[in-house]
């Protein structure tokens, strides 16, 4: 039986370049599909990740063997498994996470029913999707070189698709789908500069659970453990020397209202006058914010007024919180000037201040009578609110609290059990404790949320803040000062603080080997990374609608709209469509390579007075010219004869040889020019 | 009573057909190709749109540079699809008579005056498409390709149109062109199956005939191998002595049993109906034509004298293949 001994042991691997076609053709398909899921590993919840890798090497498998495929009832089982899992890790099916996690098992289990190379076009779009969903995480560099390779791969999967005959190889597939590729990239580069860009149709959903960055509440203890999301959400650039790090505050929106569980920002309305009192010079500087699909500007501490955006309204709340009309979805950059030194909020002690002292009776009960106690105590009976401060932070600092990002998750009574039992948490714990504890005191007091320090080293001058630098810290309330900031994290992170650094999650293998081994050449690397990053992300990502008009001013309309745009893309796409018809008109009459060839070789023999006609094959060609001249004919025979193998030899080429025709043509005009010569001695003698 | 779309559908094919006259060579120009996105294609536009939104909605650049870096592939692609059919030629070579029933093979070959075209498929137009045959034309010359078709009845027909097309690169459109070859078919009629036996033969000539018979029945009489002779009328065994003594092949001698004469006559073959008779009277002249037997062909009105070989097998069966 031929498929005995066509189909491989089972564990011997036949070779690539032994593999049926079918089999080959499969295993690069998976290749291409593992590639193209490998970077979602990390935001995908683990069971999704087995299952994707179980069910490729289930048909890695089955292509070596040639076995059947698996019924259609069990792909829909699995499918539904995937789909509960699914609802079962994120409590839903709509959003980015879950669409991420059921693309990736969709795609996984159809290549269980790549049945005929042909009808595998559900498997490209699906993988087409899949890099489109890499973007929803990060746009940098390195996502954009492997996604481009994702999209190569699946463009020669689908030559290949379309290569009927024999076993063409994949370095053959891959350069059409490159050519075809690279055609292709000048529509794409027109269509990039030119598509008008528009706001978002309709609402984005906001995914922030889990994760470092920054939101707009804060439910303590509700997140097991939180992701270190690196990706960078603003740089900054000083005009002069930065700031020193623990002066880096930058901030978000303010936490007042605690239901017990949540934390919220008071509605404007019940805010009171700010008071902003700066001291000291004012620092002048440029920030570019990534989108965080907030209406927030994060800007440092204390911004006085209001930044100048095109096409934004800036406003300031009196909590010296800055707001945006709209949640920021694109890149935003501008200048601004900050005050270092500051002091803000009512120096005198108002009426309504309940907000900030406001406590949910019903909730961490121990707390409070721990608060109560400490308020008997003589010391404390009458302290200050700065003294009481001090005592808690000192209180962090020796009672055996810790930070870590993995806490685990926490009850109803969250602050109870971190106050009091665990001891370990985050910045939101610590914040969210010092708050509740400060306000049991009867202390006012209040969260504030934003971004704490930069990378240690600028990069091209920027410092980059990363979502990573989200940061809770809290704020009371001091009579005769106004609002004292109160970091009760730097009590017991202080490195996270003084010097800026991020608490760094665990190092990879290879990062950590170099780490070791030359801390000096990985810092270099990462910068000279970063610094690439930077420029990729001023010109390739900062392609915004300002960017776009500038363009448009630079072409010479005067008033640029998007309507100008639009029109301006679809008159170039039609002109390329022209010139793409035109191409194929003038295709038409191209003259084959060969008989060019011959045309031009036949009039250099005509000269030489040899008749040469079309079916006159090279070599005969040749024996007129040893016939005619004899030896000074010679070269030009052999060159004739070199032809004639090139052509329809054993190593004939598909192109002509032009330096072949080249030689001809100088030999006959030797040939030529020596004619008269000879015939003068023929004359002579 | 045909559909409406049906009938348009049909109106279309014919001034289709009158737009591409019959013609034996045919070049693919711009005027007879033929392109148009594939269910594929759309859903590839859909896809393009689902990427577009995407990238509007969460104001991805990169995905902008994705969904347009695929959008200007496809229009690449589109133009490639047509080129690779455009400027080939195409040349059939007539084809060998065939029996009705039976397959028949047309030889077309594909000349490129370029680049290398891939992943061609070439069929009779109203096949469905697992009956196209593929091939690649290599750059500057030429690829062979068998289409073959079942002819249902016997006569001289035109070849039926036949259909080029690829979805090279990307199968997101096909492009194709219809060629309607001039060169005409001789198709002969199905032989009866299973065969009806032989009708008996006559003695012609009278007196003992020459031959001898030897005891199981063979015909003895040899005479030199002659060009022509079929393989089956060497006699192996007498060759292969005259061989190995330097003479030459032997054919057995069939002038013998020429003189046994067979009539193969219409009249002969019972109350079948005109086309069932054909049948017969094939099956009969193909069973007399391998024994060597001399038959004579006798339609209403006409006859054909009783001879042996090729010619005479070839001119009756063209005789009953364009009997009316």
């Amino acid at each position: 039986m031929t498929t005995a001994t066509a189909a491989p042991r089972r564990g011997a691997w036949p070779g690539w370049k032994n593999l049926p076609r079918e089999a080959r053709d499969t295993l690069f398909l998976l290749g291409v599909i593992a590639w193209t899921v490998l970077p979602h590993v990390s935001h995908l919840p683990p069971w999704c990740t087995a299952l994707t890798a179980a069910v490729l090497l289930w048909r890695t498998r089955l292509a070596l063997t040639g076995g059947a495929l698996p019924g259609r009832w069990v792909l829909v089982a699995v499918l539904t498994v995937a789909a509960v899992l699914t609802f079962w890790s994120f409590r839903t099916l709509l959003g980015k996470e879950p669409g991420v996690t059921m693309a990736v098992a969709l795609m996984a289990l159809k290549t269980l029913e790549l049945r005929a190379r042909r009808d595998a076009f559900v498997v490209f779009f699906l993988g087409f999707f899949l890099i489109l969903t890499h973007f929803l995480y990060s746009q940098s560099l390195a996502v954009a070189v492997a996604m481009l390779v994702s999209v190569w791969g699946l463009l020669t999967a689908l030559v290949l698709a379309h290569l009927p005959v024999g076993q063409p190889s994949l370095r053959q597939a891959s350069g059409l789908a490159a050519r075809t590729a690279l055609l292709g990239a000048p529509l794409m580069a027109l269509m990039f500069v030119l598509f008008p860009r528009v706001g978002p149709l309709w609402g984005v959903p906001h995914d922030s659970a889990g994760k470092t960055g920054l939101s707009n509440s804060m439910r303590m203890g509700s997140v097991a453990e939180v992701a270190q999301d690196d990706s960078i959400a603003l740089r900054i650039r000083f005009d002069g020397p930065p700031p020193a790090p623990d002066a880096l505050y930058f901030r978000g929106p303010v936490l007042t209202r605690f239901d017990g569980v949540e934390w919220q920002p008071l509605p404007p309305a019940l805010q009171r006058p700010g008071d902003l009192r700066v001291a000291g010079p004012a620092l002048h500087y440029e920030m570019t914010l990534e989108p965080l699909r907030l209406p927030v500007l994060p800007l440092l501490e204390a911004t006085a007024a209001a930044p100048q955006i095109e096409g934004w309204r800036v406003f300031g709340l009196t909590d010296l919180q800055w707001l945006v009309n709209r949640p920021v979805t694109e890149r935003l950059r501008f200048e601004a000037e900050a005050h270092v030194a500051f002091k803000h909020g009512p120096t005198a002690r108002n009426a309504d201040m309940e907000e900030e002292l406001m406590l949910p009776p019903s909730f961490n009960p121990r707390t409070l009578a721990w608060a109560a106690a400490v308020r008997r105590d003589p010391v404390y009976a009458t302290a200050s609110g700065r003294m009481l401060a001090q005592m808690l932070l000192q209180h962090i600092r020796t009672q055996g609290f810790s930070y870590t990002l993995a806490p685990g998750e926490y009850g109803r009574n969250a602050v109870d059990e971190f106050w009091l039992d665990r001891r370990e948490g985050f910045c939101e714990h610590f914040a969210a404790a010092f708050v509740v504890v400060m306000r049991a005191l009867h202390v006012p007091a209040r969260v504030v949320t934003g971004y704490q320090g930069t990378d240690p080293l600028p990069v091209d001058g920027y410092h980059v803040v990363r979502q990573s630098s989200a940061h809770a810290w809290a704020e009371y309330w001091e009579p005769g000062t106004g609002w004292v900031r109160a970091d009760p994290t730097a009590a017991i992170a202080p490195d996270r603080i003084n010097r800026g650094s991020r608490l760094a999650p665990p190092q990879g293998l290879v990062a950590g080997a170099l780490g070791t081994m030359n801390p000096e050449l990985l810092a270099n690397l990462r910068q000279g990374w970063e610094a690439m990053n930077n420029r990729w992300n001023q010109w390739v990502l900062n392609y915004s609608r300002g960017q776009q008009l500038q363009v448009m001013k630079n072409l010479g309309f005067d008033t640029p709209s998007w309507e100008d745009m639009a029109l301006l893309l679809i008159g170039s796409l039609s002109m390329l469509a022209l010139a793409g018809a035109a191409w194929a008109w003038w295709d038409r009459h191209r003259v084959d390579p060969w008989v060019r060839q011959r045309l031009a070789l036949h009039r250099a023999l005509q000269s030489l007075g040899i008749p040469a006609a079309a079916a006159d094959s090279p070599r005969a060609l040749a024996a007129r010219v040893r016939g005619r001249f004899g030896a000074a004919g010679e070269l030009l025979a052999n060159q004739l004869d070199a032809l004639e193998r090139q052509r329809y030899g054993r190593g004939a080429i598909t192109k002509p040889d032009a330096t072949l025709t080249q030689a001809v043509k100088s030999c006959a005009r030797q040939i030529a020019a020596a004619l008269p010569r000879r015939g003068v001695q023929a004359a002579d003698t | 009573m045909l559909h409406p779309a049906g009938r348009a559908r049909t109106r279309f094919r014919v001034w289709l057909a009158a737009r591409a006259p019959r013609s034996d060579t045919l070049l693919l120009t711009q005027r007879n190709v033929y392109i148009l996105p594939t269910r594929a294609g759309l859903l590839f536009g859909l896809t393009l749109l689902v990427l577009l939104l995407a990238s509007i909605n969460y104001q991805l650049n990169l995905g902008y540079v994705l969904t347009f870096l695929l959008a200007g592939s496809g229009v690449v692609s589109m133009h490639l699809t047509h080129a690779t059919l455009r400027g080939l030629t195409l040349h059939i070579k007539p084809p060998a008579p065939v029996f009705a029933g039976a397959a028949a093979g047309l030889d077309v070959v594909l000349t490129s005056p370029g680049t290398a075209r891939f992943g061609i498929g070439i069929k009779v137009a109203n096949e469905p498409e697992y009956m196209l045959s593929w091939i690649d034309v290599p750059a500057l010359g030429q690829a062979p390709a068998q289409v073959s078709f079942v002819p249902a009845q016997r006569g001289l027909h035109d070849l039926p149109t036949l259909s080029v097309e690829t979805r090279f690169p990307f199968g997101l459109f096909r492009t194709w062109a219809v060629w309607r070859p001039a060169i005409q078919l001789l198709v002969y009629p199905q032989p009866e199956s299973p065969a009806a036996p032989l009708p008996a033969t006559r003695l012609v000539g009278g007196g003992p005939s020459a031959s001898r018979t030897t005891d199981s029945g063979e015909v003895e009489g040899v005479r030199a191998y002659r060009r022509g002779d079929p393989m089956k009328l060497i006699a192996w065994r007498s060759a292969a002595k005259t061989l190995e003594a330097g003479g030459e092949l032997v054919s057995r001698d069939t002038s013998a049993s020429a003189q046994r004469e067979l009539w193969l006559d219409w009249q002969a073959c019972g109350g079948l109906a005109p086309e069932a008779r054909l049948s017969r009277l094939t099956s009969w002249l193909l069973a007399a034509h391998r024994a060597g037997i001399a038959h004579g062909l006798r339609l209403p009105g006409r006859e054909w004298a009783p001879s042996v070989g090729d010619a005479h097998r070839r001119e009756c069966l063209r005789a009953l293949a364009m009997w009316a």
